[in-house]
């Protein structure tokens, strides 16, 4: 007993300041770190950009437009022969100014200078000029954090535009993204404009994501391609948020997708 | 009597005073992480500001202090990233490591030898990442050994880039830090 109050009375402050700060940091861990975004945000708040966009985002801006060509004029043939199809209107979008980059080496992610305040939710999908860019991850009252599709850990079902070969798409460790594809010999070639699938649960379907860079039909378990994004995801600083619902629990493990005209 | 109280007085106000330094150099850790200032990123990986807080922590500290230092700045970067894999791991050893490096005995006290102990535990702690993404890997994935290759590929890169960076940039938290903890006798000189 005098042992231990001994100790206590050597030791007390310093207990008390270690299981401070580990009490706090798990307190910010748990809270996914809204206070220092929020902080972050009111610090960057006045060197955030303008409204100047370099040619780049312009250009990519231009393709995204082709890519929705290309994607409406296959939706109209297939449209044709479909009567039951159900348009998923998009709503509001919020336009928000990216302030951060990702917090370490190992995450693809961004922060945005928008958060709850302005009605984003996690879940919500975020495009820029070119096309897909990621979803919301975490928000707080005033910033919110995007996992980038070029992250290995977003997974996203998409579609082959011109010959609507269904695969899905994964970011690669050092910005490279590929699309696995379910059949064995699927109808793709460089070029071909990739969109996301109906079969996404995280995403709405026909948004544009960039296009076929190289094919590899012979790599095992399943063919794969590589895609170059159409949205310049190292240099973005301009992106729009869309409401979405995902379809299941986020957190469960990827569905098997069904690839189409299979029985 | 009335000196002894003045002194306890003294004392707690210093105390609060080094908790306040240390909690605000924290701070300016986190805040700068998402930033990419030009000049301060390579390959576009930027300086590991809460590695370089460690190891300017652990210097002149024991392995325990160490330890917790790099709990607490491991659970704040998982706050700021992803809960899982930890960057708790990686920073403990960094703060283990470099309290036992005992640096006073063996290389000469300079920015120099800070900056190559920065470098090394750089490595350690991306090496620390990479292992536990592979380890998920493993028990989640299907397809292992394209995927386990690209993480090491990316290993590479990543460790490299960031060791080489961040020894750079040490010195520049590193002198303050240290100069501020020898002034209030926390740290020998």
């Amino acid at each position: 007993m005098f042992a231990i109050r001994r100790w206590w009375g050597l030791y007390a402050r310093r207990a008390g300041l270690i299981a401070l700060a580990v009490g706090v940091a798990w307190a910010i861990r748990v809270t996914q770190g809204a206070v220092i975004y929020e902080i972050y945000q009111w610090i960057t708040y006045p060197l955030q950009a303008g409204l100047t966009q370099p040619e780049q985002i312009e250009n990519a801006y231009v393709l995204e437009l082709q890519e929705r060509i290309v994607e409406l004029e296959n939706q109209n043939q297939s449209l044709k022969s479909l009567v039951d199809y159900k348009a998923n209107l998009p709503g509001e979008s919020v336009t928000a100014a990216v302030i951060g980059r990702s917090a370490d080496h190992w995450w693809h992610q961004v922060t945005l200078g928008k958060g709850s305040r302005s009605d984003i939710a996690v879940g919500h999908v975020v495009s820029g000029y070119g096309g897909l860019v990621g979803r919301v991850i975490a928000v707080t009252p005033n910033t919110s954090r995007v996992l980038l599709v070029s992250d290995p850990n977003s997974q996203v079902g998409v579609t082959i535009s011109r010959s609507r070969v269904m695969g899905y798409m994964r970011g690669q460790r050092g910005n490279r993204v590929t699309v696995e594809f379910f059949e064995k010999n699927p109808d793709v070639k460089a070029g071909d404009v990739v969109v996301t699938s109906s079969y996404s649960r995280l995403y709405p379907s026909d948004i544009p994501v960039g296009r076929i860079e190289s094919v590899n039909l012979s790599k095992s378990p399943a063919p794969e391609a590589t895609i170059q994004l159409s949205s310049p995801v190292g240099a973005l600083e301009w992106v729009m948020v869309q409401p979405f619902e995902p379809l299941e629990d986020v957190d469960g493990p990827p569905v098997e997708l069904v690839p189409e005209g299979e029985p | 009597m009335v000196s002894t109280s003045r002194h306890l007085q003294q004392t707690k106000q210093r105390l609060w005073l080094n908790v306040g330094v240390t909690v605000i150099s924290v701070l300016f850790c986190l805040l700068i992480l998402p930033v990419r200032l030009p000049g301060m990123e390579l390959l576009g990986i930027a300086p590991n500001w809460l590695l370089i807080w460690v190891v300017a922590w652990s210097v002149k500290r024991d392995p325990f202090e160490g330890a917790i230092a790099g709990l607490v700045l491991g659970l704040l970067q998982d706050g700021m990233t992803a809960p899982l894999p930890t960057h708790s791991a990686g920073l403990i050893l960094t703060g283990i490591l470099t309290a036992r490096l005992q640096k006073q005995r063996y290389i000469q006290e300079d920015f120099v030898s800070v900056a190559l102990i920065t470098f090394g535990m750089a490595v350690i702690s991306e090496t620390a990442m990479a292992m536990q993404v592979s380890l998920q890997m493993m028990i989640e994935s299907r397809q292992i050994l394209p995927s386990l290759s690209g993480v090491w590929l990316y290993h590479q890169r990543v460790a490299l880039s960031s060791a080489i960076i961040s020894s750079l940039w040490a010195p520049v938290l590193y002198y303050p830090l240290n100069r501020w903890w020898e002034k209030q006798g926390i740290v020998e000189d």
